[in-house]
């Protein structure tokens, strides 16, 4: 299957902009400029978000809130600062929005507000916005409007009972436009997910609420195509779940796979050096 | 009342293809002609209602207009999170009915019995709250409920005292309605099952009683009027007497026109005992008896003209 998909997903037709090192570089000077926390919440799903605005989803640019758009639900709120770099590529935020972030006045937020244009849900209290994913899908699905929802959800946040209504009701309405994407990066805020909630095979637990699941290198971009064409290929009625194995932090190297960089804040030198790694690896 | 409360839905379904209703597994019953009539805008949402409320704010973003069904010990009070972030932060249109309000299930317990619900969404921006009195008035303000833009709680309590308004009221939004006229100086407003009492007492006290079918907004306007004419206010609430009617009523009032206000409603405290929803209204000193026993020495220090 690999061998096709990467054939299939080498033709030219990923937006430039969605480049995961330019993003990522939003993301650091965002979060210096706000001294702001959730680095390594925002890093694991990059290359998540680059496919989905960069390739799979049908949106018009110059409008946010085109009706028919597909959804990008961000359930895992904490991880906005990677959505809003997208979003900073859209032109749907201005550059004032990256350099003030977190000024008095300012307008983003630390998580997901669905204030802001392109942000679908307010999040960061979680377990929410997979609930009203099912429900933009569940209206495309009575509309038949063609649209998608790629609702994008951390595994620590898998904790939270309403997301496990969701997957029963979403499997129940036969949501086949609804894909589930796990940023399985195996934290959560306070240690391994395995440490404070035990996750066990979260493929089996998606397959067992009658979804159609896959595992997929979360950092790969030709991988993580591949399997999101494969699911949405299976119109069978049954929802979709992605299962992203990510690293937390992915991108610097003194956040990958480091917990701390949940909470941590960046200084002048951290700053320095994730600019650094982040432009190397551009390079 | 639930017979006009099922007729609302349907009207409501049939008049606007955009309706959809959602429950959490209840009311079974109740929407059997619903159920018949507009099969496609019927949703059982199971027994969660955390995913219920949250796929009917996704409805709401899509275009629909969501009428979400619940006892309201469970919507608005279990998902209160959900109606405030997922759907009033963005003022999306859904109606949350939250059916057998107060002491209802007198048999069931303190699970089913809610008398926090008015006090829990008060402090919540952008969501108003109507608390219908009997058929008339629950018809009116369904068909207020479905106009307005953004989200309502639409408090659904004992259904079955017989009527207070003789058609259906002319109904503004945030006002009260007059229920009888009277000339004692104390006026009497209540709200759900408890106009049914404040009726009776105003008849006894020739005391002016309006029925309140919004808790929020209230109209401040027609408050401080009728504040600026009367001595006192009584307010009767199968409600906790915080937070509830009663606490609309005194915040609205207490800056320009202060007047003493008793406030009857139920206190911190929950039913104890099992029983009919009479017995538990004695349990409350909601019953009439009880209620007469507080009002009167009240209102006697103010002297009828």
């Amino acid at each position: 299957m690999a061998k096709s998909a990467e054939r299939t997903f080498t033709r030219p037709n990923m937006k430039p902009q969605f480049n995961p090192p330019r993003l990522r570089k939003t993301v650091v000077e965002m979060a210096f400029a706000g001294n702001a926390v959730h680095l390594g919440c925002a890093f694991s799903i990059i290359e998540l978000l680059a496919c989905l605005y960069g390739r799979h989803m049908r949106y018009d640019e110059k409008n946010a809130n085109d009706p028919i758009r597909d959804y990008l639900v961000l359930s895992k709120g904490h991880g906005v600062m990677a959505q809003y770099a997208c979003l900073y590529e859209l032109g749907w935020l201005e550059r004032d929005d990256i350099d003030k972030y977190f000024h008095d006045g300012s307008r983003l937020k630390g998580l997901s507000d669905a204030h802001v244009p392109g942000c679908e849900v307010t999040s960061g209290t979680l377990g929410h916005g997979l609930s009203v994913g099912v429900g933009l899908a569940l209206a495309a699905a009575r509309g038949k409007t063609g649209q998608k929802c790629y609702a994008v959800v951390g595994d620590g946040e898998i904790n939270e009972g309403a997301i496990w209504e969701a997957m029963l009701f979403a499997a129940h309405a036969k949501l086949d436009n609804l894909m589930v994407i796990v940023d399985a990066n195996g934290f959560q805020a306070m240690g391994t997910t395995d440490e404070v909630m035990k996750l066990g095979d979260l493929n089996a637990k998606f397959s067992a609420f009658d979804f159609d699941v896959l595992s997929v290198d979360g950092h790969d971009m030709n991988a993580i195509s591949a399997a999101v064409e494969k699911l949405e290929a299976m119109k069978n009625g049954r929802p979709k779940a992605l299962v992203a194995k990510t690293v937390k932090g992915k991108g610097v190297s003194y956040m990958e796979n480091v917990n701390a960089w949940h909470y941590s804040r960046l200084n002048p030198d951290l700053y320095a050096q994730a600019l650094r790694e982040i432009e190397g690896a551009s390079a | 009342m639930r017979v006009a409360f099922s007729n609302a839905l349907v009207e409501a379904a049939t008049q606007d293809e955009r309706v959809v209703l959602l429950t959490g597994d209840h009311g079974y019953a109740l929407f059997d002609e619903f159920r018949k009539r507009c099969p496609n805008q019927y949703i059982n949402a199971g027994i969660a209602e955390q995913n219920m409320v949250g796929v009917a704010a996704g409805l709401a973003k899509a275009g629909l207009r969501p009428i979400v069904y619940g006892l309201s010990a469970f919507v608005p009070v279990r998902v209160l999170e959900q109606i405030k972030i997922d759907v009033c932060y963005e003022k999306l249109p859904v109606i949350f009915t939250g059916d057998g309000a107060g002491l209802v299930y007198s048999t069931l317990g303190t699970s089913h019995q809610s008398f926090e619900d008015i006090a829990c969404l008060r402090a919540v921006p952008h969501i108003e709250i109507m608390s219908p009195c009997d058929a008339h008035e629950l018809t009116a303000c369904f068909r207020m409920a479905l106009a307005q833009e953004g989200p309502v709680y639409f408090r659904m309590g004992k259904a079955d005292i017989g009527p207070i308004h003789s058609a259906l009221p002319r109904l503004q939004r945030g006002g009260l309605v007059q229920v009888r006229a009277g000339s004692h100086p104390v006026v009497l407003i209540a709200t759900g099952s408890m106009v049914k009492t404040a009726r009776a007492l105003g008849d006894e006290l020739d005391a002016s009683v309006w029925s309140a079918p919004w808790i929020k907004p209230l109209d401040d306007a027609q408050l401080g009027a009728l504040a600026a004419d009367a001595k006192a206010f009584v307010t009767l609430e199968e409600h906790s007497f915080a937070g509830g009617l009663g606490g609309a009523v005194v915040e609205s009032i207490a800056e320009a026109t202060p007047i003493p206000v008793l406030r009857i409603g139920i206190g911190e405290r929950f039913s104890e005992t099992c029983g009919s929803h009479a017995h538990a209204m004695r349990e409350h000193g909601l019953d009439l008896a009880t209620v007469r026993e507080r009002v009167m020495p009240f209102a006697a220090k103010w002297k009828a003209p």
